[in-house]
């Protein structure tokens, strides 16, 4: 083998870069989107300022959760991994993979939590009243989102600890093949979380909007969010079977 | 069974495919889905007593807007499971 542990090496550095660098992208967004309409509802109703304030620190927190998971698995691809020069390209491939899992796996549900959060800093301004159904719905419309963050963080932790050394006698073909199928499967699952992330985030947004313009029709709508964001979340699920297939049923 | 390089690239890029296929065929459905529910949401808060209707419209709406997602899967299974080197 020409290459030692550096291989391990380059390609850990690089997928943290990656992951930590994409993950802060729309982590920032989000939260910055929150604390826009928390500032412009303080303006518009100074007198619930601090239940707007509180809302607003809460969901931003929500909607860092993403981010966080990207910096935990930087932090390990950086020093929580073995650099062995027996991992080859194997274990080469799958940390640049769990980067890209992580990586674009945050960006949907933060910025669908961003915009969940967002909503109910606005819907908290215009009927102060009903700030605590407001908040509660937020958050739960913020978890539904981020299911999908946690998908991608399975799958960039499988990725780092469950792949196996390179035998010693394989032939090149069968390295590019295992190599390709591990990237596959942190492309599959990062992009994949992208469209369910942002959509379950605008339907708790909008959610979260009603709730406070009609408080009396809240278990409907409760309803109809849980029911849309589960259709939402399908292709999430789509993407984690396909990411798993490639993982584990690629010979 | 030994395969050459070119077999290997064959195979390898059939799978790496597959990953993006389905992570960009998720990315359509999951937000069209998405935009669904919020407007149904929407819907149900501002007329309340048509929510069978807007439900029911919002799960047709969906369903199609799923069929792409659901070719995405079966492209990608194809492409891992069926290709031949």
């Amino acid at each position: 083998m020409i290459w030692g542990s550096e291989l391990a090496k380059i390609s850990a550095y690089l997928g943290a870069g990656i992951c930590v660098g994409i993950g802060a992208v729309t982590t920032g967004i989000g939260s910055g989107i929150i604390a826009g309409e928390g500032s412009f509802g303080v303006v518009k109703q100074p007198k619930a300022q601090e239940q707007i304030f509180r809302t607003m620190l809460i969901g931003q927190a929500a909607a860092q959760t993403a981010g966080i998971f990207a910096l935990v698995i930087s932090m390990l691809l950086i020093y929580g991994i073995p650099y062995d020069a027996a991992g080859g390209w194997f274990k080469a491939a799958a940390y640049i993979a769990a980067g890209l899992a992580m990586g674009l796996g945050s960006v949907g549900p933060s910025l669908g939590a961003g915009y969940a959060g967002s909503q109910a800093c606005k819907s908290i301004a215009r009927m102060p009243k009903y700030g605590n159904s407001i908040m509660g719905n937020m958050l739960i419309g913020q978890a539904l989102a981020q299911t999908s963050a946690i998908f991608a963080l399975v799958v960039a932790f499988l990725l780092m600890y469950s792949v196996p050394n390179q035998p010693d006698n394989i032939v090149t073909g069968r390295i590019i093949i295992k190599s390709l199928a591990f990237i596959g499967a942190g492309l599959a699952i990062g992009f994949g979380t992208l469209g369910p992330g942002t959509g379950i985030g605008f339907v708790a947004g909008k959610a979260s909007d009603m709730m406070g313009r009609y408080p009396n029709e809240k278990s409907k709508i409760m309803r109809t969010m849980f029911l849309g964001a589960a259709v939402s979340e399908s292709t999430a699920i789509y993407s984690l079977v396909i990411a798993f297939l490639l993982i584990f049923a690629v010979k | 069974m030994e395969l050459t390089l070119a077999q290997g690239i064959i195979k390898a890029s059939a799978l790496l495919g597959a990953g993006l296929c389905m992570g960009m065929g998720a990315l359509g459905p999951g937000l069209g889905e998405g935009f669904v529910a919020g407007k149904a949401c929407e819907g149900i808060a501002r007329s309340p007593e048509n929510a069978s209707l807007i439900t029911r419209t919002m799960l047709v709406g969906q369903a199609v807007s799923e069929s792409t997602g659901i070719y995405s899967l079966v492209i990608a299974l194809l492409l891992i499971f069926a290709v031949k080197i």
